[in-house]
């Protein structure tokens, strides 16, 4: 009889106890979390000047600037596309912040429309 | 007996802990790095040929003429022969499109300077508010008309000093100018709240005794790396 009781009481704890750890990965949902970037933190919000270092016809590498010391030490990754290539490359951002020059992997032609992508991971 | 009830309830409890105390793990386990990601489109006056830019040169001195194919683009103070500086980008190329949700974190307009003056100038950026064409526009039907100094300096957008004299904004020729900066307006034909005629440079005192003149790479000297440029830097999700 006391062993019993014992099992029930195993029981009415044990399932609880598991209902709450499996509820707490249940909030764990990755639509949620990918969904709100905003979640994300950032370590600026300040308009970077993005400029194209050119030789002859081609850019050949990329000078961000603007860069707070909140950003110090973060990895840049840049990619150009010129709707035709696309090449990138990746710096770090000076401890300090300021600016950082990331040299493209293959020159990337000049043309009148062309997109650039920045993205800084960390620090 | 009672001893035995007490350990498996005393094991009960334990399991129970660990299991909570996974569960509480587990959301102690997220954290996130810092990821910021910026998108910049950037508009160029190349080729030639293109209709992503078009710039032209209105002069004073020859009130009746176009110079929409000229190679050069002049913005000068002078008495009698002012000239001005009206340039356009086609926002639409930027692939992809910039959404009219998006938050234009910088807009920078971007001109090859050739030649600059001996003193430092500064120079007015006004959003234009009619339409022109690069092959039509002449000083005498400019949308801001033939009036020297007008508009007022105070309604640029903005202001950048460019000249050979120590000290000023921009001072080497031969290279891009700094300081143009279009945000607001970039922002305001994005979001749709205002029409893209593009920008007028002007100096910001015409009508100078003594001529001063600064000189611009235009789009049909088709020199790629001295095309007029139009630097958008921008968030999507801000």
């Amino acid at each position: 009889m006391a062993l019993r009781g014992a099992a029930l009481l195993l029981a009415a704890t044990i399932v609880p106890s598991l209902a709450a750890a499996f509820a707490a990965s249940l909030t764990f949902d990755g639509r949620t979390i990918g969904m709100d970037a905003e979640t994300i933190p950032r370590c600026t919000n300040a308009g970077l000047s993005v400029l194209q270092n050119v030789s002859g016809t081609t850019v050949i590498s990329l000078t961000v600037s603007g860069l707070p010391s909140a950003c110090g030490s973060a990895t840049l990754q840049v990619t150009v596309n010129n709707l035709i290539t696309s090449s990138g490359g990746t710096a770090t951002v000076p401890s300090g912040g300021g600016q950082v020059t990331v040299t493209l992997g293959t020159a990337v032609a000049i043309t009148a429309a062309e997109q650039v992508d920045l993205v800084l991971t960390g620090p | 007996m009672s001893g035995r009830v007490v350990r498996v309830a005393a094991i009960a409890l334990a399991i129970a802990a660990l299991l909570a105390g996974a569960g509480f793990a587990a959301s102690l386990n997220f954290t996130s790095q810092a990821l910021t990601p910026y998108r910049t489109c950037v508009l160029s006056g190349t080729p030639a040929t293109t209709t992503v830019a078009i710039d032209a040169s209105v002069r004073q001195g020859s009130a009746t003429s176009n110079f929409g194919t000229i190679t050069t683009n002049d913005i000068a103070s002078a008495n009698a022969a002012n000239r001005r500086l009206y340039v356009r980008f086609d926002l639409s190329q930027c692939s992809p499109a910039i959404a009219s949700s998006a938050v234009i974190r910088l807009a920078t307009l971007r001109m090859y300077a050739t030649v600059l003056p001996a003193v430092c100038r500064t120079v007015d950026i006004f959003r234009v508010t009619a339409t022109w064409t690069e092959a039509g526009i002449t000083w005498n039907n400019q949308p801001f008309g033939t009036a020297i100094n007008n508009p007022a300096s105070g309604s640029a957008t903005d202001t950048y000093g460019a000249g050979t004299a120590t000290g000023c904004e921009n001072t080497a020729a031969a290279s891009y100018i700094s300081g143009a900066v279009v945000t607001a307006d970039v922002a305001a034909f994005v979001a749709g709240s205002a029409t893209n005629f593009g920008w007028m440079l002007r100096d910001d005192v015409e009508g100078s005794a003594t001529a001063r003149t600064q000189t611009y790479s235009a789009k049909n000297l088709g020199t790629a790396g001295q095309a007029p440029q139009l630097v958008i830097t921008y968030v999507t999700v801000p």
